[in-house]
């Protein structure tokens, strides 16, 4: 009797712990030499044609071909909930092997990724462009590898501008927010201000740049600088003027992206990933729309904001020789290329760049990115960013100073 | 029955429950109390943003925590979630129950359609109405464009980006898929009371508000209750509506207290999981305060 009593306990306890999840199974590696790497990736896709899972998929059908011990399982997740889910993976120790997208300096310093030269070719790190090698690294070793990069300029609808009795596009603030005003006047919307939680940082950056601001100086915090908080009572007030679309602090890029490419917004600032969205959109016609450097305050940017999205490679499940054939065999030219074309976004690699120095879409913009400005590389810049997401929107209900001052509180207070 | 059989068969039959009651108290102990045991424990440790456990925190979670400037109105905004939603569902419920059990052709469809917003994801549920309401092209703003009271792409055409209106909207969905469950609660209390009750009213003479009032009400107290109950608990505990329609934004001016703790759980873990307690808490309260208030004990036993 006691012993039947033991049994159903210990077998109730085993039932109930194989559904929490707390029973024991198998990670990645496999008992017969084959191992099963996890890449999670962003999703650079406006629909399921062209979602880079189907990107990614291709890349490890033809590398399993070639490595039948190495299966790569795919997952991508929308930009909205990258951070969030990469996060919460990590958080409970769910480790994957690879991620492709946002980089974040904080798990370098956690001790989680492994450097970049313990998971590439030589070839293939030499390969990298090198302005964007910084971002990447962390106390002097570079952990982040760029997969692709992009730089932003500012469209507008030549069309609008026409019918507003506009010659010029904007140079300054003030040619903003004149000529944003005589489009709203036509019904539409002036300027796609998109501070809504899915880039804002970006958006937030590209304004403060204006004003000889940004979010460092020199490895110092400047969040709430008087050039910031100067720059920010401007947005604000452009808002307030209805020069912008209503209410932009729920605004995502994506959406406003869109309605651009309907033909329902003056200016708007954008990257080579907006052409195929304009081009889908089938409202405007390449001569409807054109791209200009982002206006400042006193005259147009002659710097502007380089973004590089990064490879990271997690140590957590011990898959380096696995992760390294991987990464040797995604990084060659025609899958930049694919990348490039398939989203109009810029190499990464030297070899890559050269690959398409002479195609016409691309030349102006590769041309930018050289001397391009990158977000800070610091382990606090994701908790950073991940606020300035959910509260630089505010700035238009409460008092841009005190937005920057808690956003500059959360920097410097550190994690 | 021999009158002594030794200690052993005593034991056996003390211990015999147990058999039966033993994986009951294992599962619940496991999947219920373990996790809320956690969840106490981790509100007085500190985790760095990637989960790592670098030592005590004490109280400073909670102290970081009350120091959050938007808290306030978090919680206060909470309250009036749940009061609302809660006394506008139990009101509408009311009235479709006893729409429903009255006879009329179609009333297995019309019963069948009423489930409709229960079966369906909430999240779905919820990105429809978001669809429904985008200021430039949602159905709700096509047709108030066409009678003339809205202008596309306006301050006032953008109902979620107003934290106002996007509140009483998320509010509106809340009730909608709440509305099943607790009609059908009503529904089943309505049918349990019997017909000749308010047969012998009519021959009496009194009026159907008189005898809904005194007769139908005073049964349906226990069903209501119930249906009461787990409906404040839900709506409290509701995420995916506001998180699918507003993200809790702008900056916090739409999250209640469940949001605000996942907006939390991204950089403070800490800080959120004392977020959760205070939320556990809250929900215990509630209730205690919710069953001594409905003296529940003389109604429902």
């Amino acid at each position: 009797m006691k012993r039947r009593l033991l049994g159903a306990v210990s077998l109730a306890l085993t039932a109930a712990l194989t559904i929490t999840g707390c029973g024991s199974s198998g990670g990645g590696g496999g008992t017969n030499g084959t191992t099963t790497l996890k890449l999670v990736a962003a999703d650079y896709g406006t629909g399921p044609e062209n979602t880079s899972q189907k990107y990614w998929q291709d890349i490890a059908d033809a590398f399993h071909k070639q490595n039948p011990k190495i299966t790569v399982k795919v997952q991508t997740i929308n930009w909205n909930d990258f951070d969030d889910q990469v996060k919460t993976m990590v958080q409970n120790h769910n480790y994957p092997d690879i991620t492709e997208g946002d980089y974040f300096p904080d798990f370098a310093q956690a001790k989680l990724l492994y450097p970049a030269k313990d998971v590439m070719s030589d070839s293939t790190f030499k390969n990298l462009i090198p302005v964007f090698a910084n971002l990447g690294t962390y106390n002097g070793t570079q952990y982040g590898m760029p997969f692709t990069t992009s730089s932003r300029t500012m469209f507008y609808n030549k069309k609008l501008f026409t019918q507003a009795g506009i010659a010029n596009p904007p140079q300054t603030w003030d040619d903003v927010k004149t000529d944003a005003l005589k489009i709203k006047a036509l019904g539409k919307v002036g300027f796609g201000l998109p501070l809504g939680k899915e880039e804002a940082q970006a958006e937030t950056l590209l304004w403060m740049l204006g004003n000889g601001g940004g979010y460092q100086d020199n490895g110092k915090w400047t969040i709430d600088s008087s050039q910031n908080v100067e720059t920010m009572q401007f947005l604000a007030d452009l808002v307030k003027s209805g020069a912008t679309e209503p209410n932009p602090g729920t605004k995502n890029r994506t959406d406003l992206w869109k309605q651009f490419a309907s033909g329902d917004i003056g200016m708007i600032n954008g990257q080579g990933a907006l052409i195929p969205i304009i081009k889908s959109g089938g409202k405007l016609s390449d001569a409807d729309w054109a791209s200009v450097p982002i206006p400042g305050k006193t005259g147009p940017l002659d710097k502007t904001l380089g973004v590089c999205d990064n490879v990271s490679a997690f140590n957590g499940n011990g898959h380096q020789a696995q992760i390294k054939a991987f990464l040797d065999f995604a990084y060659q030219d025609t899958y930049q290329v694919a990348f490039d074309k398939e989203y109009d976004l810029l190499p990464a690699t030297n070899s890559g760049v050269q690959a398409l120095s002479s195609d016409p879409v691309f030349a102006p913009f590769l041309k930018a990115l050289p001397n391009s400005v990158q977000y800070p590389n610091d382990p606090v810049w994701s908790t950073v960013k991940s606020q300035i997401q959910t509260s630089i929107g505010t700035i238009v209900s409460k008092d841009p100073k005190s937005v920057l001052s808690a956003l500059q509180q959360t920097a410097t207070k550190g994690s | 029955m021999p009158a002594r059989k030794g200690t052993a068969a005593r034991v056996t039959r003390t211990a015999a429950p147990l058999l039966w009651l033993g994986p009951a108290i294992a599962l619940v102990g496991v999947v219920v109390i373990w996790p809320v045991v956690v969840l106490f424990r981790t509100s007085l440790q500190h985790f760095t943003p990637n989960g790592f456990l670098i030592g005590s925190a004490g109280m400073d979670n909670f102290r970081a925590l009350f120091d959050e400037p938007d808290l306030r109105g978090i919680l206060l905004r909470t309250v009036a979630w749940v009061v609302v939603v809660v006394a506008v569902t139990m009101l509408l419920s009311l009235a479709l129950a006893q729409l429903f059990n009255q006879r009329f052709p179609g009333r297995r469809v019309a019963r069948w359609a009423l489930i409709a917003p229960w079966a369906a994801s909430v999240v779905m549920t919820s990105l429809v109405f978001r669809w429904a309401l985008d200021s430039n092209s949602g159905v709700v703003n096509v047709f108030l464009h066409d009678l003339g009271l809205v202008k596309f792409g306006s301050n006032e055409a953008d109902w979620l980006g107003r934290p106002f209106s996007a509140f009483v909207w998320m509010m509106i969905v809340a009730v909608f898929v709440s509305l099943p469950f607790s009609t059908y609660a009503l529904l089943a209390g309505l049918q349990t009371i019997p017909p000749e009750l308010h047969e012998a009213a009519r021959v009496d003479g009194a009026s159907p508000w008189r005898s809904y009032r005194s007769i139908t009400l005073p049964l349906l107290r226990p069903a209501f209750l119930v249906a009461a109950l787990i409906n404040v608990i839900n709506v409290f505990n509701s995420f995916p509506i506001i998180w699918e329609m507003t993200g809790g934004g702008p900056g916090h001016e739409t999250s209640t207290t469940t949001v605000f703790m996942y907006q939390l759980k991204q950089a403070y873990i800490g800080e959120s999981a004392a977020m959760s307690v205070i939320n556990f808490l809250l929900v215990i309260i509630v209730v205690l305060v919710f069953l001594k208030a409905t003296r529940w004990k003389d109604q429902v036993n």
